[in-house]
Formats: structure tokens, sequence, C-alpha cells
């Protein structure tokens, strides 16, 4: 309500995010577990002393460097930018609550950008046990990226503690936000995800390897990568939602129909990417083609999508839990806004006082500010399908109760006055379909 | 009520969380690192017209000074475009720690320019990568890649322009966004948006200028001839790019309001200061710079010359903070922030920044020992 409202048309700013955040995870990931993989392998190559398998090494960090320092990194500022105008009053939150996290984020990325360029460049001009150094600084840079953005991400589902430590107690206030309920695993989640995604990623360049031989031992090795995600993840995944709100679980395991569904076909896909990873790449490395690794690489990206659109869903009715709702009010303007009301609390809106003429009008500017952060009106989650058929007593009733009947629903904060407005132009939409 | 809207100024209350340190500490941070970002932003933009112009001189008479010039800088090119992004990103968090009420609501009303950043940004990265891979290659289209990504560039750098001039001026927040909340608007209408972004782009190719004049004195010691074409020749593009540099300056300062422009006229003491200094070094830059077409030795010259640039930069990047701050004079009140220091973090940023320093300058080290002449 703070901010002005940027309207996205049919698809709503929650997608628009979505597309940007999943891309950059596929991505991301991949810069993190890719990078151990640079290292290890380079490292296992100057042991046995394969030349053969360094010039892979070389062609598969040209590959890596133009889907990580480019997508990635520009994907991650796409992120940041989005939330920026779709969601102001949160990015604002995490931005303030952890401004020298962010700056220490800031200092690994400068580093791991600095190495990846380097690593690259010098595969022929530094000596091996230097350039593989350099590679293990890469790496080490990325991981400490994911330390950092860890505790900021698993802070908006988890805030534990954090909102009841007032700001006189500022250093306690950032690490107990920081080191919250979910830190650990969901770190050990994605650190799983960032080996799968190392492997995954890495079977496209070694199925196109010439060198049957250095193919087949390539691709038997890309695909051993997996192996410890089908360990951490489950193990990890298990501890997660054991510590996550309530309300977020059960939104995960039947309250919400469709998120249910989501979080199962991520179960799903994954079992698949497991059962073809064992039977392809491990069991018969030698047939493995590309378009199998290819086919591998999509599935991966779809688990990334419907985990990371379940991990988005749950944190319903908040954007950062206890804290602020996925409408940006704060929990604690509640009781404010009932008493002044939402068109007076709220600062980008063109009606201010309700009156006959104005009580359409009126109802559209609160829907705009209270609900279509999350619903478009003709688009995706739209209103106009989810009230068809709805008295517009019986939406007014639903208003009443939205926390209580949807329990991934914020309450509706205002005047009665206001809440009667937005029931009737939500009820005219109605009336608009039957004409 | 019409009317009255449209006059209505409206800005947001600023974030409820204190900041974790002393607010001079966040605007030093700020202004770093702005400088350091738009060092780099001048290599990846500059650097790319002057790539592409000089690889097209250097295929149409055939010149191999430019071409070889042309095949270095595309290597050149990717490299800065990477520290463009990862240095901007420190100024993007400092200023919506500061700034954010004004900064969130701006890019809102221009949500869709500001957004085609990103994706502008891809395809002009890509493109410089291209470049870079395919140099022998393309031969004939490839300096029109370059070309092009630069162009994309410096179209980031007029939506840029538009976004933080909109950020500086509330009073046409209102106006604007009831008028279009879709966010597809622009901010051409302020006279100071055009000579203010002319005098960004011009900058970079000034300073993008000096790296090749720098990559000249490099290559003084391996191929004299060549490295005293490049010194004259990047010297010759940062001379003419400053003199345009005074042109686009005088236009910005006049089409500023006039409260505005009398800050650095007298109106404030140390605004004139910085930027008569500005002024001043850029002139003396200028001149050593042109002293050391025809020196013996160009190096000491023209090494003074860049650092008196250098300097000149941090000027203007002085100028710009408290022009900021003077359009926003009415509603931003230092003052009123909160501060509640987060003395730990502190301290832990601090390890890690200089644990982030002394391993680039491992690396580099390593980098420059294994290969004494950058290419």
């Amino acid at each position: 309500m703070n901010y002005p409202f940027w309207d996205v048309p049919l698809i709503g700013g929650g997608i628009l995010i979505g597309i940007v955040a999943i891309l950059h995870v596929f991505v991301a990931h991949f810069a993190i577990g890719g990078g151990l993989y640079l290292a290890l392998t380079e490292r296992k190559a100057i042991k046995e002393n394969d030349q053969k398998l360094i010039n892979y090494l070389k062609k598969h960090s040209k590959f890596f460097l133009l889907v990580t320092v480019v997508f990635g990194a520009l994907s991650g500022v796409g992120i940041w930018f989005t939330i920026g105008l779709v969601h102001p009053s949160a990015t604002s939150t995490l931005i303030h609550s952890f401004v020298f996290g962010w700056a220490i984020e800031w200092v690994f990325f400068i580093v791991e950008i600095s190495a990846i360029l380097i690593y690259y460049a010098t595969w022929d001009k530094l000596d091996p046990k230097t350039h593989n150094t350099i590679g293990w600084i890469y790496f080490a840079g990325a991981y400490l990226s994911l330390v950092i953005i860890n505790g900021i991400l698993s802070f908006m589902l988890t805030s534990g503690k954090w909102v009841d430590i007032p700001f006189t107690e500022p250093s306690k206030k950032f690490w107990v936000g920081f080191f919250n309920p979910s830190y650990f695993p969901s770190l050990f989640i994605r650190t799983g995800v960032a080996l799968a995604l190392a492997g995954l990623y890495s079977l496209i360049t070694a199925t196109r390897v010439e060198d049957e031989e250095l193919r087949t031992k390539l691709v038997q090795y890309s695909g051993k990568w997996l192996v410890p995600a089908f360990i951490l993840i489950p193990v990890a995944g298990i501890w997660y939602i054991s510590i996550i709100p309530p309300l977020a679980r059960e939104i995960s395991m039947g309250g919400a129909p469709a998120v249910t569904v989501f979080a199962v076909l991520s179960i799903v896909f994954s079992l698949i990417i497991a059962l073809f990873a064992w039977l392809g790449p491990i069991k018969t490395p030698k047939q493995t083609s590309f378009a199998f690794a290819l086919g591998l690489l999509v599935i991966g990206f779809m688990v990334t999508a419907v985990t990371e659109w379940v991990r988005e869903a749950v944190r319903k009715p908040y954007i950062i839990y206890n804290y602020m709702y996925s409408n940006a009010i704060l929990k604690t303007q509640g009781d404010k806004i009932n008493e002044i009301g939402a068109l007076n609390f709220a600062k980008w809106v063109s009606v201010k006082e309700i009156n006959e003429e104005n009580v359409l009008k009126a109802g559209e500017e609160i829907f705009r500010v209270q609900c279509q952060s999350c619903h478009t009106i003709d688009g995706y989650n739209g209103i106009k399908k989810l009230i068809s058929g709805w008295s517009e007593n019986y939406i007014d009733f639903q208003l009443q109760h939205l926390d209580m009947l949807k329990g991934f629903m914020p309450p509706f904060y205002g005047t009665e006055q206001e809440r009667k407005a937005l029931a009737k132009w939500l009820y005219s939409l109605n009336e608009e379909k039957t004409k | 009520m019409g009317l009255k809207m449209t006059q209505q100024i409206i800005i947001p209350e600023p974030d409820p969380i204190p900041l974790p340190a002393p607010y001079w500490l966040l605007k030093f941070l700020l202004v770093l690192t702005f400088i350091l970002h738009i060092i780099a932003m001048n290599f990846a933009l500059g650097g790319g017209i002057i790539t592409g112009i000089t690889d097209l001189i250097g295929r149409k008479k055939n010149s191999q000074f430019h071409l070889n010039l042309a095949r270095s800088f595309s290597k050149m090119l990717p490299i800065a475009t990477a520290f463009t992004i990862t240095l901007g990103v420190a100024p993007l968090l400092f200023i919506q720690v500061l700034y954010g009420q004004y900064f969130y609501t701006a890019s809102i009303i221009l949500a869709w320019p500001w957004l085609s950043v990103i994706l502008l940004l891809l395809i002009g990265y890509y493109g410089y990568y291209i470049y870079q891979f395919n140099f022998e290659k393309l031969q004939g289209v490839r300096a029109w890649i370059v070309l092009g990504s630069a162009v994309l560039f410096a179209l980031i750098g007029l939506i840029y322009t538009n976004t933080l001039v909109l950020m500086l001026t509330p009073e046409k927040w209102a106006q604007k966004y009831f008028a279009n909340p879709h966010g597809t608007n622009f901010n051409f209408d302020d006279p100071t948006v055009i000579p203010r972004y002319l005098h960004f782009l011009v900058a970079s190719v000034s300073v993008a200028g000096l790296l090749v004049l720098i990559y000249g004195l490099v290559k003084l010691k391996s191929d004299e001839s060549f490295g005293r074409w490049a010194v004259r020749y990047g010297g010759l593009w940062f001379v003419i790019g400053t003199v345009v540099q005074y042109a686009t300056g005088i236009w910005f300062l006049l089409a500023l309001k006039k409260d505005l422009m009398m800050i650095f006229m007298g109106g404030n003491g140390v605004a004139t200061a910085v930027f008569g200094i500005s002024v001043l070094l850029s002139l003396v830059s200028l001149i050593l710079i042109l002293l050391s077409f025809n020196a013996q030795n160009p190096r000491p010259l023209s090494i003074f010359g860049i650092v008196l640039l250098f300097l000149t930069i941090v000027g203007m990047a002085v100028m710009r903070d408290i022009l900021r701050d003077a359009y926003l004079s009415d509603y931003f009140k230092p003052e009123q922030f909160e501060v509640q220091p987060q003395i730990s973090v502190l301290i832990v940023f601090g390890i890690v920044f200089i644990a982030g320093l002394i391993t680039v300058g491992y690396m580099l080290n390593k980098v420059i020992k294994a290969k004494p002449v950058t290419t």
C-alpha cells in the first residue's frame, strides 16, 4: 500500500517473478556445483596425467562460462529488478534487514567472477597446480555466495524469532534472522541440487565428446555426480518439512490441491531422473546419447520449476513470515488499517472517501491495493473465475473470514464500508459476465 | 478532483527498519562503488563503440594496427561487461538502502523499460562473446555485431537516466502513475534527461579512449611502433571525447532548474569547489595527454593525465551525489534516519572484504607473473 502497484496484465507480477527466478535457480545452482566439478575433475586429470581429460575441461569451462557468468549473473540481477517492481516493500525489507549480508555476498561475487574469468583464460598460461587453485577459489566464492543468499531466502519462510527481537538489538536480530530454523536443511538441499545439476549439465558436454573411450568414462563419471543428491535431498527434505510452519506443511500436503500436485510432481520427476540416470549414464554410459542427456536436463528443469513454485506457494499468506503479508501489509499495521480505512492508509489510490457515486471505483481501488498482488482479474489466479456465481452477500461473508476460510489468504483489512464497496465491485464482475 | 490529483505529491514512507551503519558510511560506500561501476561501464560501453569503429577503419584501410587493437579489445569487452554488472550490484544495493522509497517508485512507473534492461544486457553481452570467439571467422559482419551490442548498452544507459532522473522528481510521480499504471512510461518530458544522458555516454567513449592509451603504454615494451600508435590513437579518442564532453556538460548544467544549477555556481561552497576543481583537473589532464603524443617518453605525462582524469571522475561522482540530494532536499532528510549499527556484521563484512581483495590480488599476481604482457 506504500508503493504504487504495477499492473502486469494477464499473468500478474507473481508469474513474472516465477519465470525469472526459476531460470536463475536452474543456472545458479549449476554455477556452484559445476565449480566443484571443474576443480575436482581437473585435480583428477592432473593426478592421472590425463591430457584428454584436460582438453575436455577446457571446452566444458567455456560452456560453463557462457551459461553461468552471462546468464547466471544476469538472471540473478533480473530477479532483483523484478521483485523490486512487483514487491517493493518486501524487497525493501530484505535489503534493509540484511544490508551487510548482501554486501558480504557482493564480495563473494567479485571473487567468483574474477576467478572464473581468470580460470577460463589461463588454461595454457598457468602451471596446472596454480590453475587448479584458481578453480578451487572459484568454487569457494560460489559456494560462499550460496551460504549467504540461503540465509536471506530461508528467512522469508521461517523468520523464527526475528520478528520478536527489537531493532535496538540490531546484531542479534541480523543473526537470528539469518541462521533461521530452516537455514541448514535448506543449505543441504541446495547443496544437493547444485551437485546434481553439475552432473546433469556436464552430461550435455560429456555426451558430445568424440573419443569413445573418454566419452564413456566421462558420461559415467558425470552420472555419478547425481548420487549424493539422492541421499542428501530426501534426508534434508524431511528435515526441512518437519521444521517449516505448520500452515506451510498443510498447504503442501493437501491443504491447497494445486500446491500438493506440484509437490508430488517434484518428487515424481526427481525419481524419474534417479531411475534414468542409473539406467543411462551409470549403467550404460557407452549408449547414453546427447539427446538422452538433454532429456534428463529438461526433467531437471521441471523439478526446479515445480519445487520453486511450491516453495513460493507455501509461504502464503505471508511474503515474509509473520511480518509481512503477500499484499505487503505488515502484520502490525492491521489494526490501524481497520481503524482509518484501507483507502486512507494506502498511498496510491485515486479515491480516498467513499460516496454513492464512487463506490464501484473505490471497490476497484481496494482490490488493487489489497488483492491484486496475487489475483489478476481475468488471467492467472483470476478473481472473476473464482467468485463466479457468488452473490454479493456471500462475497461479503467470504471477505469477513478470508483467513479462516482460506488459510493461505491474509485477512481483509479496512472499514466495513470499504469491505462492502469491494464486495459490490467484485459482484459487478459477475454481472458483467452474465450480460 | 481530477485537477487536484495531477498536482498531488505522493511519497512512500521510508522502510521502518533502521540503518545498520551510520549514514555517512553507507553514503561513502554508495559513491565509492558507483565510481568503480561507472569506470567498468565506460570500458564496456565506450570500449565497444571504439572497438567497432576501429575494426571498421582497420578493414577499410587494411591497417594491422587497427585490427590488432580490435582483436585485443574483443577479449577485454566481455570482462568489462562482467565487472560492470558485478560492480553495479553494490551501488544498486546502497541506493535501495538510502533512497528506497524514491528508487522503487520511479522504477515501477517505468517498469517495462526498466525490466527490459536485463534482456538488452543479455543480448548485448552475448554479442560481445560472439565477437570475441569468432573474431577471425566473422570478418565483415563482426564490427556490426560489436557495435550492435554497444548500441544496446547505450540504450540501457538511456533507460537508467530516464528512471534515475524520475527518481529525483517526486512531483511528477502521481500524475504519471495515475495516467498509466502499466509501467510503460518514459521520462523524456524532463529537459535534463537528454543532456544528462549524453554527458554519461560521451564520457564512456572518452574514458575508454584512455584504456586504449593504457594498452598502448603496455605494448610500448614489446612493439614500440604499435604501442606509440595506440597511445596516440586512444589519446585522440579521449581528447575529442572530452572536448565534446564540455559541450554536453554545459548543456546539462543549463538544463537544470535555476536553483539546482546555482549550487554549482556559488550557491553551495562545496559543490562549487568540487565543480571548479573537477573541470580544472580534466583540462590539465587533456593538456597532459596531448603533450604525451609527441613526447620522447609518453609514459610519465600520460600516467599523470590518467590519474588526474580518475580524480575528475571522483569529483563528478561527488557532484552527482550533491545534485541528487539537492533535487530531493524538500523530502530527503538524512538526520531522520534511525541508526542501529550491526557491529558484528560490519566486522564480518570488513574481514570478508579484505580477504576478498587479497584473494583477487593473489590471482592477479599469478596471472601477471605467468605472462608479463597483458593481451
